[in-house]
C-alpha cells in the first residue's frame, strides 16, 4: 500500500547544469549520460557478428576517482611508444573531461577464433597463422600463460577483431542518435585491459561518453595535456589570488574611485 | 503533384538510400584516423557478375549458398537488390604503434611479412587489427544506417569475396558487401528463398557433417561411433580425422577453374572503369 502511495506521488523537479563540476546538478546530468551509455551497450550487443557467435563483454565505469585512475594509466602507457606519446596524453585529458567510460572487449579473438580460414590474420585455410603462434592443444588455446611481450598479446583472430569493430560501431551509432558525444580510443582500451576491465578479452576498445556544451573529443589545442580547461581554471585560481595579495585596502573606509571628469567635477 | 502507385518506386528508391548509406560509411568514426576506406554501389546488370561468381562457391559453402540464392532470386524476379561495396586498406601499418596485436613485435616486421604473404583464405589479409577495427566500424555504420532507413540488409563476406575476385575496389585490401532491399521484411534473415530446397534428411546430415557434436557419437575407445543413424541394424559409422582428396579437389576446381572462368568474362570491363582513377 505504501508503494502505491509513493507511485501516486509522481511529482518533482530536477535542476541540471554542467557548472560547477561534480555538483548535484552536474551529477544529475552525468546520470543521463550513464543511461545513454547503457543504451550504447545494448546496441553493441545487437551488432552483427561473424557466425552470430556471442563474444562481446563490456564495462561501464564512472566516478571521479575511477576516471582519474584510468587517465593516469593512459599517461603511463603513453610513454611506451613514441607514436603514442602525444595522442595518448591528449586522450587522458579527454577521459578526465568525460562523464562515463564504456569498455567493449571481444572474449574470443585471442582464444576461440572463428576457425573459418578467412585469411584476414594472414593465415592459410587452416588458420595456421594464428595457431602456430599460440600455445595450444586439442585446438584449445592455452591462455593461462599470462605473461606477454607486447602491449597486446597477438596474434588475434582478425575476424573476431572485426566483430569487436561492429560492436563498437553500433555503440557509437547509438551515441550519435542520442546526441551524446563519444569517440573510440585505443589508448583507453589498453588502459582498461591493464586495469582489469573486460579481462576475458584479447582486445578492448574504450569509448568515453559525455554530454557537455563542448564535445571533449574534438577541437583540441596543441600541448593539450598542458593547456586544457582544468589547467586554465587552476591557473586562474593561482594568478587571481596572487593579484589580490599584492594590493589591498580597507573597503569599509576607502575604495579607489575613477577620477571625475570635468563635467562631473565641481 | 503526383501519384505514385505500385512497388516499383520503392524498389528504385533503394538506390537513393544506398547513397545515404555510403555517406554514413565515410562518416563512421575511426580509432586510428588513418584507415583509407572506399565505397561503391552496384545494382542492376552490374550485379550479375557478382552473383555469377558466387555460384560455384555456393556449391561448396553453405553460407555462401544462402546469400547466393537470395541475391540471385530477388534479382531475377526484378526486385532490384542493391549492393553497397565497402573496402579498406588494412594490410600495411603506418601507425608505428608496435602493439603486437598482429603477432609481430613491430609494425615494421608486420609490414615485411604482409608484403611477401597474402592471406590464404577468402577475404585477404594479413591485417593490422586497429585498421580492421576502423573498417569494421564503417561496415557497422552501413548496417546501422540501413536499419535506420528500414531496409532489410545483411553484410556479406560472400559478396566481399566476389568483389575481390572480380577486381572491384582495386585499391582496397579487404572488402565486404552490404546487400540491400528489396523493400520488405525478412529478406536476408529466416531466408524464405531457401524454403523447400532441402529435405529433413539432408538438413539433419548437414548439421551432423558441419558441426561435429559430442552428442552425435558414443564415447569410444578412440573411435567414436555415430549413434544418430536411423538404420541401427546397418554397419556402424565412425567419426575420424582424414585428409580428403575429394574435398580438396572440389575446392581446387571451384577456386582455380570455375571462379577464374567467370572472372575472365568480366575482368576487363570492370578494370576499365578504374582506369582514370588517381
Amino acid at each position: 500500500m505504501k508503494k502505491y502511495e509513493e507511485d501516486l506521488n509522481f511529482r518533482g523537479e530536477e535542476y541540471v547544469c554542467e557548472w560547477t563540476p561534480w555538483s548535484p546538478q552536474d551529477i544529475r546530468r552525468k546520470k543521463g549520460v550513464l543511461e545513454s551509455a547503457r543504451m550504447m551497450l545494448n546496441s553493441a550487443l545487437t551488432a552483427p557478428l561473424a557466425g552470430g557467435v556471442p563474444s562481446t563483454e563490456a564495462h561501464i565505469v564512472y566516478g571521479q576517482e575511477e576516471l582519474e585512475t584510468i587517465a593516469r594509466k593512459i599517461e603511463e602507457i603513453a610513454h611506451r611508444k613514441k607514436a603514442w606519446k602525444e595522442p595518448f596524453l591528449y586522450e587522458a585529458v579527454m577521459i578526465r573531461d568525460s562523464d562515463v567510460v564504456l569498455f567493449i572487449g571481444n572474449t574470443r579473438c585471442h582464444e576461440t577464433p572463428l576457425d573459418a580460414g578467412c585469411g584476414l590474420c594472414g593465415g592459410g585455410l587452416d588458420c595456421s597463422y594464428f595457431y602456430e603462434r599460440k600455445t595450444h592443444r586439442y585446438g584449445l588455446v592455452d591462455t593461462t600463460d599470462r605473461r606477454k611481450e607486447n602491449q597486446i598479446d597477438g596474434p588475434l583472430c582478425t575476424a573476431r577483431v572485426s566483430d569487436l569493430g561492429y560492436a563498437v560501431g553500433s555503440a557509437l551509432w547509438t551515441a550519435h542518435t542520442l546526441m551524446v558525444d563519444a569517440r573510440p580510443f585505443a589508448s583507453l582500451g589498453m588502459a582498461g585491459m591493464e586495469l582489469g576491465y573486460c579481462r576475458n578479452s584479447g582486445m578492448v576498445v574504450g569509448v568515453p561518453v559525455a554530454a557537455k556544451a563542448k564535445n571533449p573529443y574534438v577541437d583540441v589545442n596543441v600541448d593539450y595535456h598542458l593547456i586544457n580547461m582544468d589547467k586554465v581554471l587552476d591557473n586562474t585560481r593561482k594568478i587571481y589570488q596572487t593579484a589580490r595579495i599584492i594590493r589591498g585596502f580597507d573597503y569599509r573606509k576607502w575604495i579607489p574611485k575613477p577620477a571625475k571628469t570635468e563635467e562631473e567635477g565641481e | 503533384m503526383g501519384h505514385l502507385t505500385g512497388k516499383a518506386f520503392c524498389q528504385e528508391h533503394v538506390l537513393e538510400v544506398a547513397k545515404n548509406i555510403a555517406l554514413a560509411v565515410h562518416k563512421a568514426p575511426q580509432i586510428t584516423g588513418k584507415t583509407e576506406i572506399e565505397v561503391e554501389i552496384i545494382w542492376g546488370e552490374d550485379l550479375e557478375p557478382i552473383i555469377e561468381v558466387m555460384g560455384p562457391i555456393a556449391q561448396v559453402m553453405q553460407y555462401v549458398r544462402w546469400d547466393y540464392e537470395t541475391l540471385k532470386n530477388t534479382y531475377e524476379r526484378g526486385e532490384n537488390p542493391v549492393v553497397v561495396a565497402i573496402g579498406a586498406k588494412t594490410t600495411r601499418s603506418n601507425l608505428a604503434w608496435d602493439c603486437g596485436a598482429c603477432g609481430f613485435g613491430t609494425c615494421r616486421e608486420f609490414n615485411a611479412y604482409a608484403k611477401e604473404t597474402r592471406g590464404g583464405g577468402q577475404l585477404g589479409g594479413p591485417c593490422c587489427n586497429w585498421k580492421t577495427l576502423d573498417f569494421s566500424m564503417a561496415c557497422d555504420w552501413a548496417c546501422a544506417s540501413a536499419w535506420q532507413y528500414r531496409i532489410d540488409n545483411r553484410i556479406m563476406g560472400s559478396v566481399g569475396f566476389g568483389l575481390t575476385a572480380l577486381g572491384f575496389l582495386p585499391d582496397m585490401d579487404v572488402k565486404l558487401g552490404l546487400a540491400l532491399g528489396p523493400p520488405r521484411d525478412l529478406v536476408y534473415y529466416s531466408r524464405e528463398e531457401m524454403h523447400k530446397t532441402m529435405s529433413y534428411e539432408e538438413e539433419k546430415q548437414a548439421m551432423i557433417n558441419s558441426i561435429p557434436t559430442n552428442f552425435a557419437a558414443f564415447v569410444g575407445g578412440g573411435t567414436p561411433m555415430y549413434k544418430t543413424k536411423d538404420d541401427w541394424w546397418a554397419p556402424p559409422k565412425f567419426m575420424g580425422m582424414a585428409y580428403s582428396p575429394e574435398v580438396m579437389e572440389v575446392m581446387q576446381q571451384v577456386l582455380f577453374e570455375q571462379v577464374p572462368e567467370i572472372v575472365v568474362k568480366y575482368a576487363d570491363k570492370i578494370e576499365a572503369r578504374y582506369k582514370d582513377r588517381k
